[in-house]
């Protein structure tokens, strides 16, 4: 790809980010950016191991309940550590799916990640001296060196910086020799550990990496929400999230954004049709699937190709 | 002379039109008044939510047909929210900052109303009567609440049961959310403060494929009376359990959500007998004038609805609403609406006890009366029942 | 009260069993997971509804007549939304059947409501007592047709002409198609019969569950089931389904508090750790 191809990438994604701010509203917009950061993050799981996880939406409430109680207990902590803890304890538990996984093929991995969610949100429910239980937690503000994030402008900030620095992080791993090394085990796992590629360990690395950014992304939410309870969380979204990365075109980073963004948009923006917007929504994603077999990713490149002649 | 007089009233008029023009109050024009709301038309809640818009939107619509409030339209802007928390904040955000409404009324479900009252009071947009019943809400000053808290519904029914029909062995059959978890908590409370205990707790699942455990259990602990604190779908599954198992020893008691026609019509017949506590007189068979006179309106502007309690709650509420936008005049602001409606007094409204409001009580309701099921309706059985200063009171029904 | 809990917990886990073998069916023959499986029978149990209280037909014939009608659904979903679709990835038809799954729902709210309905049953309620167990009449038929429906299946792929090119084309699609058996005639009648197959759990599950859009959950519970018993093996999905059923109402007589939701999905978890192919299902061998 050229640099003028990728300035003018960025810059259609700054004034499609301007445009949403107008219509629908500043938080939608950092809304959005938490999801493309799920997304990306989900891809790298879904698109290098050819693996499906409906249980993201686990990973996303354990990042956005960790945050919330760092912030609760440990008020004067910086964002930045904030979001470490979150992805961190959210890539341990990657680490503990991620291995039982490994021996799973298919949907199996589907039920097990399921299940992983299904869990998350009991334990919630359980552990509700901590957590508030269903009743949820209202999250404060998170704080950069003082300053304490309040509005929606300065949150937007920082989930932008948040979702750039997970693209680029992503992309470069897909560059690198972890990614030629999971997406050789996509393509033909014997064939990759015949050349020495230990399909234990990659896959584990997938799930955990996966985990961390999606951690993040549940810190993220719990502070561009501010407020989390199990209800946030459900199966449900969980399977939105694995639309938004099929639906933009699997193991491409740039299809995630453009999936997680179509969602999120369709999705608010069908607000107003009150009683017609689930019908209007899901009829939607069985048409783009029908029409997209290489989902969003798939027609920009087509339009690229065309563009260049 | 009365030419003059009648040219200085149309002055009159026009400053005082205009007036709000200088210092217009957002969502608030010389001849409209808009109000919004994030609701449930998808997700778990979803047939509350719709109802609850349709009693909304008929006595709505029966006051722009008549004239609107001091030459006022009150037009509408409803949002789904699909009972999730962060799609009730871009709703609200979207109210208050794009769409620019006056008021927010009648919302609902524990997670999402509670997501959105830090944002409103900060903005200093004033909530009207959401669905729900968590005593978090109190103290607000943006935040008028509805019907009597869950905390103060089992106060209610644990005290009656203990002082007025000698109970003692109390149980609970509850819902596995924060509803749930009230009557559950509160129970606790009262009965430690009587000296007992919760002789038996069991939770159900939202959603729950069957409750035949729980029944087994609570019938297995030999109890005076069981609380259920269910919605009407799981808690008809415990009736037509408990009948199948000729669990007949314990008195069976619905949680006011529960106390619902659905709940009987969906236990087809095995509810006889059984008792619960009712905010509400009955919304298809009350022979009130002021229940009449809302089924003519259910009937004349959704005539697709039947009367029902959610239905009822959205017409009682907006009628509520609009009681205190009357009173708050023509000039009217966001404060002065508020001011208006703790300084209304008791007004008769002919459904429930009259609602009265000040600057430290902005909750309408606070009583309920027992009813037991009879002929497959539920008959009143006790006068109207709340607890004020510590001690429970009783007074007479309206009839 | 043990007994008791598992005749119960059985007669869900058949419900779950028969939507797991819909999700079986339309698996072994096309690999694809249908996640509209929960929506196809609250999309039955509706149209039986409507038959019963609008047409008066006897429950029975209502429910006879919601089977039916669910394999026309099934049909008209495999023409007009799967077929189109038939050669992207698997996954792809996931994420279709998951916008599915929205579509049914809420048009079937915009037709009947969403509203809970009581729902007759298709046989009495009145309890019968055997020892210390204490079954309905409707406890016993959802389990008696239920295993009438899976033998009657078993009997179908064994020894039918159709169902034995159905079984063909579920293990060698290419190879079947070379022998004369037509795949596609093939795949449309695999999501009838999953359909039709759905369409009597829903119908057996409305008089416990109440009749309503949100019945579609039990697509959960029923995958978990055919997960748990083998995915994409027959008695695999019978077996998990009863024994999910029977675990489910178990951990809900026996243990304490909101441990009892988690059990059945930690055991799912458990039982994938130990053996990842399930009760009964195969283990798969795949070439480089």
């Amino acid at each position: 790809m050229t640099w003028a191809w990728r300035v003018l990438l960025w810059a259609g994604g700054a004034a499609g980010l301007w445009w949403l701010k107008g219509t629908l509203g500043l938080f939608v917009v950092n809304l959005l950016l938490v999801y493309v950061v799920v997304a990306v993050g989900l891809n790298v799981l879904m698109g290098f191991t050819g693996q499906i996880s409906a249980g993201h939406a686990g990973f996303l409430a354990v990042g956005a309940y960790v945050a919330a109680l760092v912030g609760q207990h440990a008020p004067g902590l910086g964002v930045g550590w904030a979001l470490l803890a979150a992805g961190t304890v959210s890539a341990v538990l990657g680490v503990v799916i991620g291995l039982p996984a490994l021996r799973l093929a298919g949907f199996y991995i589907a039920m097990a990640t399921l299940a992983f969610g299904v869990v998350v949100s009991e334990a919630i429910l359980q552990l509700d001296a901590w957590t508030g239980g269903a009743d949820g937690m209202y999250v404060l503000a998170p704080t950069w060196f003082g300053v304490s994030l309040e509005t929606d402008e300065q949150k937007f900030w920082l989930v932008l910086a948040v979702a750039v620095l997970t693209v680029v992080t992503a992309s470069n791993l897909a560059r690198s020799k972890v990614g030629r090394a999971l997406t050789a085990l996509r393509e033909s796992g014997v064939a990759a550990e015949c050349v020495g590629i230990s399909t234990p360990f990659y896959r584990t690395l997938a799930f955990v990496v996966s985990a961390f950014y999606t951690g993040m992304a549940g810190a993220l939410f719990a502070y561009v929400v501010s407020y989390i309870s199990p209800d946030a969380f459900s199966i449900e979204l969980s399977i939105d999230f694995v639309a938004m990365v099929i639906l933009g075109g699997m193991g491409s980073i740039g299809g995630s954004i453009l999936g997680a963004a179509l969602l999120t948009v369709l999705d608010q923006y069908l607000a107003a049709f009150q009683d017609f917007r689930a019908l209007i929504f899901g009829l939607a994603v069985v048409v783009c699937m029908i029409a997209l077999p290489n989902g969003l990713q798939g027609l920009f490149r087509a339009a690229g190709a065309r563009l260049r002649g | 002379m009365r030419r003059a007089m009648g040219w200085l009233g149309v002055l009159a008029a026009g400053i005082l039109g205009l007036a709000p023009l200088a210092g217009a109050e957002t969502g608030v024009t010389d001849d409209t008044i808009l109000v919004g709301t994030s609701q449930s038309f998808s997700g778990p809640l979803v047939f509350p939510g719709t109802e609850e818009v349709a009693g909304m939107e008929a006595y709505l619509e029966y006051v722009n047909a008549n004239g609107g409030i001091h030459g006022r339209k009150i037009k509408w802007k409803w949002y789904d929210d699909g009972y999730k928390p962060q799609n009730a904040v871009a709703n609200m955000k979207r109210l208050v900052e794009q769409d620019k409404v006056f008021a927010v009324l009648i919302n609902q479900g524990t997670s999402p109303v509670l997501a959105v009252v830090p944002y409103l009071e900060q903005k200093k947009v004033p909530l009207f009567f959401p669905f729900q019943g968590s005593s978090r809400l109190h103290g607000k000053k943006y935040v008028f609440t509805s019907y009597t808290y869950y905390d103060t519904q089992t106060q209610i029914v644990t005290r009656w049961l203990l002082e007025k029909k000698g109970f003692e062995r109390i149980g609970i059959i509850y819902q596995d959310d924060a509803y749930g978890k009230f009557f559950l908590g509160t129970l606790k409370k009262e009965l430690e403060a009587k000296g007992l205990t919760v002789a038996a707790a069991e939770s159900v699942k939202r959603g729950a494929t069957d409750v035949s455990p729980q029944v087994a259990k609570m019938a297995a602990a030999g109890l005076d009376a069981c609380l259920l604190a269910l919605v009407p779908g799981p808690g008809a599954q415990v009736l037509k359990e408990a009948a199948k198992i000729g669990w007949k020893k314990t008195k069976l008691i619905s949680s006011g959500p529960l106390t619902d026609e659905k709940f009987l019509i969906l236990s087809g017949g095995v509810g006889e007998g059984v008792w619960g506590l009712s905010l509400w007189p009955d919304p298809v068979n009350s022979p009130l004038p002021a229940m009449k006179e809302y089924r003519d309106i259910l009937k004349k502007y959704r005539p697709g609805h039947e009367p029902n309690r959610y239905n009822l709650y959205g017409y009682f509420y907006t009628k509520l609403f609009c009681d205190g936008l009357e009173a708050a005049g023509r000039n009217l602001t966001r404060d002065g609406l508020i001011a208006a409606m703790e300084s209304m007094g008791r007004r008769e409204n002919g459904i429930i006890n009259p609602a009265s409001f000040g600057p430290d009580d902005h909750q309408a309701q606070d009583d309920g009366f027992m009813v037991e099921v009879q002929g497959g309706r539920f008959v009143p059985i006790s006068g109207w029942l709340a607890v004020r200063n510590g001690k429970l009171v009783e007074t007479p029904l309206q009839r | 009260m043990f007994w008791q809990l598992v005749v119960s917990g059985l007669a869900t886990g058949c419900i779950y069993a028969l939507v797991a073998l819909g999700l079986t069916l339309i698996y072994k023959a096309t690999e694809h997971v249908n996640f509209a499986q929960g929506e196809m029978a609250m999309v039955g149990a509706f149209l039986g509804y409507t038959l019963y209280t609008d047409l008066h037909l006897p429950v029975s014939m209502a429910v006879a007549g919601a089977v039916v009608l669910s394999g026309v659904v099934g049909l008209v979903i495999q023409f007009v939304v799967i077929r189109p679709a038939a050669d992207q990835p698997h996954f792809n038809v996931f994420i279709i059947t998951m916008g599915l799954s929205i579509v049914l729902r809420s048009l079937a709210g915009l037709v009947w409501s969403h509203d809970e309905f009581p729902f007759p049953g298709l046989f009495p309620v009145r309890p019968v007592t055997f020892g210390p167990v204490v079954v309905t009449p409707l406890n016993l038929g959802t389990i008696a047709v239920a295993v009438g429906i899976m033998a009657g299946l078993f009997a179908f792929f064994r020894y039918t002409r159709h169902g034995v090119a159905m079984r063909a084309v579920c293990e060698r699609p290419e190879a079947a198609q070379l022998m004369g058996v037509e795949v596609r005639r093939v795949f449309a009648a695999v999501w009838v019969l999953s359909a039709a197959v759905s369409g009597l759990a829903g119908a057996l599950i409305a008089p416990v569950l109440n009749l309503s859009t949100h019945m579609g959950a039990v697509v959960i519970p029923a995958f978990a089931a055919a997960i748990l018993g083998g995915w994409g093996s027959f008695p695999g999905a019978i077996a998990g389904g009863m024994a999910l059923g029977v675990i489910e109402n178990l951990a809900g007589g026996y243990l304490a508090g909101q441990i009892k939701n988690m059990v059945p999905f930690l055991v799912v978890l458990g039982v994938l750790v130990v053996r990842p192919q399930g009760f009964l299902g195969e283990k798969e061998i795949r070439k480089v």
